[in-house]
């Protein structure tokens, strides 16, 4: 049975980033978000930054953290879980 | 590559929070930190975060903006008239110009602040104010701005196109610039701490202002360009090449000048992690002698005008026979030349003053009594 | 002093009053695959002309334009207060230069970008006439804005060149040349009509604030 935060995870990362020619369907639940096949950079981490923390209420104090944060989806589906305000994680 | 043509620097200030450059000098040797926890969109709020702003000052932009009156202040102590005639070009060097007044009209709809918003359209504001004539020219790129007008100035007095050149430079912050430093994660809440080696990098950011008057060669003067170089990487918006050879493409061409001279080391310095490591680096594996710092730790970084409001403070530290060291950092650093504290620099002969850029963009110059 | 450099190469693209959409879907296959989605219209069009002139690593590259990355800088300002750290980036000059050239991993030594008004283009041909590098690229353009653009302070039209000015004088298309004679000053020369000039291949002379004429022939 899917993840729902995981499933809206890649909704949200495909549509803040604008990628081309990948659906969230295609994104592994292990996906490797930097420097990967979906050759994400530090600027794409942070405007994901921006929009998990208006999302999900939390807050992401350096870029040293966001680079934690973000090394790949199951970090960070992790990371929502542990520091987003409860309310705010899609449940289905 | 052509080297840069040797000019002299025949007048030279800034303001930054602390005031003119001999005050700012004095604040630095003491070791005083400008920098102050400011909300990050000013009256919009936010997290604070290290700013320091010019006295009297508030991040929200005033109509007219603030930075009309600090030019003009700034430049009451300019000597000659005649600017922007054709024999006296004024180059205006920044990277946010006007742009607080945009987010002005932004927030608040009042239309007249886009008569400042634009660059080109401060940089006419500015003319009347001062009364130049039409012979500017402005260049915009980032954090290495004023080394690229001085770098023109020292062309155009070499070429015969000009006898002497105003260079100005200016960046007063707003919530545009202070908002997407934050959003970029490093204007955070902790003060920056120059080529310290610590956990999380973070940087402070300040308003600047500064000028200098370019002349040939030839001309009196107490403070000769002796070398100018710029590089760019283009190799990532934020980030620089892991090898640091962007770093080392600029600074051989300093290094060569250089030969033969004993020289102290003015960095870029911010406070960012990787950025500040590959410098520290890059600059120590060129000038093994050389003691580095940086001022960024007190001043902020002053953005399109730290390269010429940090050659001001370099003049006056020649000139003083003392350099302060770099406030707000401590041990451990990146590498051993790293100088905390003030030191003495009256057995130098110039000092190399650094800036880098957004982009993988670097600037160098090699400045000493003439 | 009187300076010389031999046109060798142009290019030039008028996208007129197109939308950043069409202009992305026409120019993606021009670019690293997947890294459109980032590129401003001006980086779009100033990255396809300047591609033209294969960039080499001791080119010089003088950019000029007047209001540079206007949408983005709209986009920007409209993000508040998330501001965007993706938007104020694209919208600090000169990023649209930087966009194709870090896209393309292709460093080059120097790189002035400059912005004004009346005397820009006088001012950007000054710099390339007095600038060392062998070969300077000297690109520039617009793009169109929305809001801003109703307000006055945005271009109403896309469009972007760019030329490769040489100290060679093999493969001429024409010259431009400055003398040294001091001139009084005439009507200055603006963007837009530097931009038709280049695309009808017609020449034209200008004073620039220094007063020398700069001439610009075609062979």
């Amino acid at each position: 049975m899917s993840d729902p935060l995981l499933a809206h995870l890649k909704r949200l990362i495909v549509d803040t980033l604008k990628l081309e020619d990948i659906t969230p369907e295609q994104l592994a639940d292990d996906e490797p978000l930097m420097g990967s096949g979906l050759n994400l950079d530090s600027i794409d981490a942070l405007e994901l930054v921006v929009r998990i923390e208006k999302e999900f209420g939390l807050k992401i104090s350096n870029s040293e953290e966001s680079r934690q944060a973000l090394s790949d989806l199951g970090s960070l589906a992790a990371f929502v879980r542990q520091r987003a305000d409860p309310a705010r994680i899609p449940a289905h | 590559m052509t080297p840069a043509p040797v000019a002299r620097i025949t007048a030279c200030d800034c303001l930054t929070a602390f005031g003119d450059a001999p005050a700012t000098h004095q604040a630095l040797l003491e070791g005083r930190i400008a920098l102050e926890p400011t909300p990050v969109l000013g009256s919009r709020g936010g997290d604070a975060v290290p700013l320091a702003l010019l006295p009297d000052r508030v991040l929200d932009e005033d109509l007219p903006p603030r930075w009309l009156d600090f030019a003009e202040r700034l430049l009451s102590k300019l000597p000659g008239d005649g600017w922007g005639s054709p024999r006296r070009p004024v180059i205006v060097t920044s990277s946010n110009f006007g742009v607080g007044s945009l987010y002005a009209y932004r927030l608040n709809g009042d239309a007249r602040n886009l008569a400042y918003g634009t660059p080109f359209a401060s940089v006419e504001q500015l003319a009347k104010r001062l009364d130049w004539g039409p012979n500017t020219i402005t260049f915009s790129h980032a954090c290495v701005t004023a080394h690229l007008g001085l770098l023109h100035a020292s062309r155009l007095v070499d070429a015969r196109l000009a006898e002497k050149v105003l260079v100005l430079s200016f960046d007063l912050l707003s919530p545009f610039v202070t908002g997407g430093f934050h959003a970029l994660k490093i204007l955070n809440g902790m003060m920056p701490a120059p080529y310290e080696a610590r956990d999380v990098g973070s940087i402070g950011l300040g308003d600047g202002l500064a000028f200098a008057v370019v002349e040939p060669a030839s001309a009196a003067g107490e403070f000769s360009l002796l070398a100018q170089a710029v590089y760019n990487e283009m190799h990532h918006f934020t980030a620089n090449r892991a090898d640091g050879a962007g770093f080392a493409a600029c600074i051989r061409e300093i290094t060569s000048a250089a030969a033969g001279r004993r020289v102290w080391l003015k960095g870029h310095g911010t406070g960012t992690l990787e950025a500040g490591k590959l410098e520290a680096g890059e600059l120590a594996a060129a000038f093994p002698e050389s003691p580095l710092v940086s001022w960024k730790g007190s001043l902020g970084h002053t953005l399109g005008s730290c390269g010429l409001v940090e050659l001001a403070l370099t003049l006056c530290a020649l000139r003083n026979g003392r350099a302060p060291g770099t406030p707000g950092s401590r041990t451990p650093t990146f590498t051993s030349n790293i100088m905390l504290e003030p030191f003495s620099v009256s057995n130098f002969d110039a000092a190399v003053c650094t800036s880098n850029a957004f982009g993988g963009a670097h600037a160098a110059l090699l400045v000493g009594a003439a | 002093m009187s300076s010389s450099r031999t046109i060798t190469r142009i290019s030039t693209r008028d996208a007129a009053e197109e939308e950043p959409s069409v202009t992305r879907e026409r120019l993606k296959d021009r670019f690293p695959r997947g890294s459109t989605r980032r590129m401003t219209q001006l980086g779009l069009l100033v990255g396809d002309v300047l591609m033209d002139m294969d960039p080499g690593p001791d080119d010089a590259i003088i950019y000029i334009s007047r209001y540079a990355e206007t949408r983005a800088l709209e986009q920007y300002l409209e993000s508040f207060p998330t501001a965007s750290p993706t938007l104020f980036q694209t919208s600090i000059h000169p990023s649209a230069v930087q966009q194709v050239m870090i896209g393309r991993q292709l460093p080059v030594r120097e790189f002035l970008p400059i912005t004004g008004n009346e005397q820009l283009v006088a001012q950007g041909l000054t710099a390339a006439l007095v600038s060392p590098a062998s070969r300077v690229l000297l690109c520039g353009g617009e793009e169109r804005g929305t809001w801003l653009l109703e307000q006055g302070v945005a271009s109403d039209r896309n469009f972007a060149f760019a030329c490769a000015l040489s100290r060679d004088p093999d493969g001429a298309l024409g010259r431009v040349t400055m003398g040294n004679e001091v001139c009084p000053p005439e009507v200055p020369l603006g963007l837009e009509e530097f931009f038709r000039r280049l695309t009808d291949r017609e020449p034209f002379t200008l004073v620039a604030p220094s007063a020398q004429r700069i001439s610009w022939t075609w062979e």
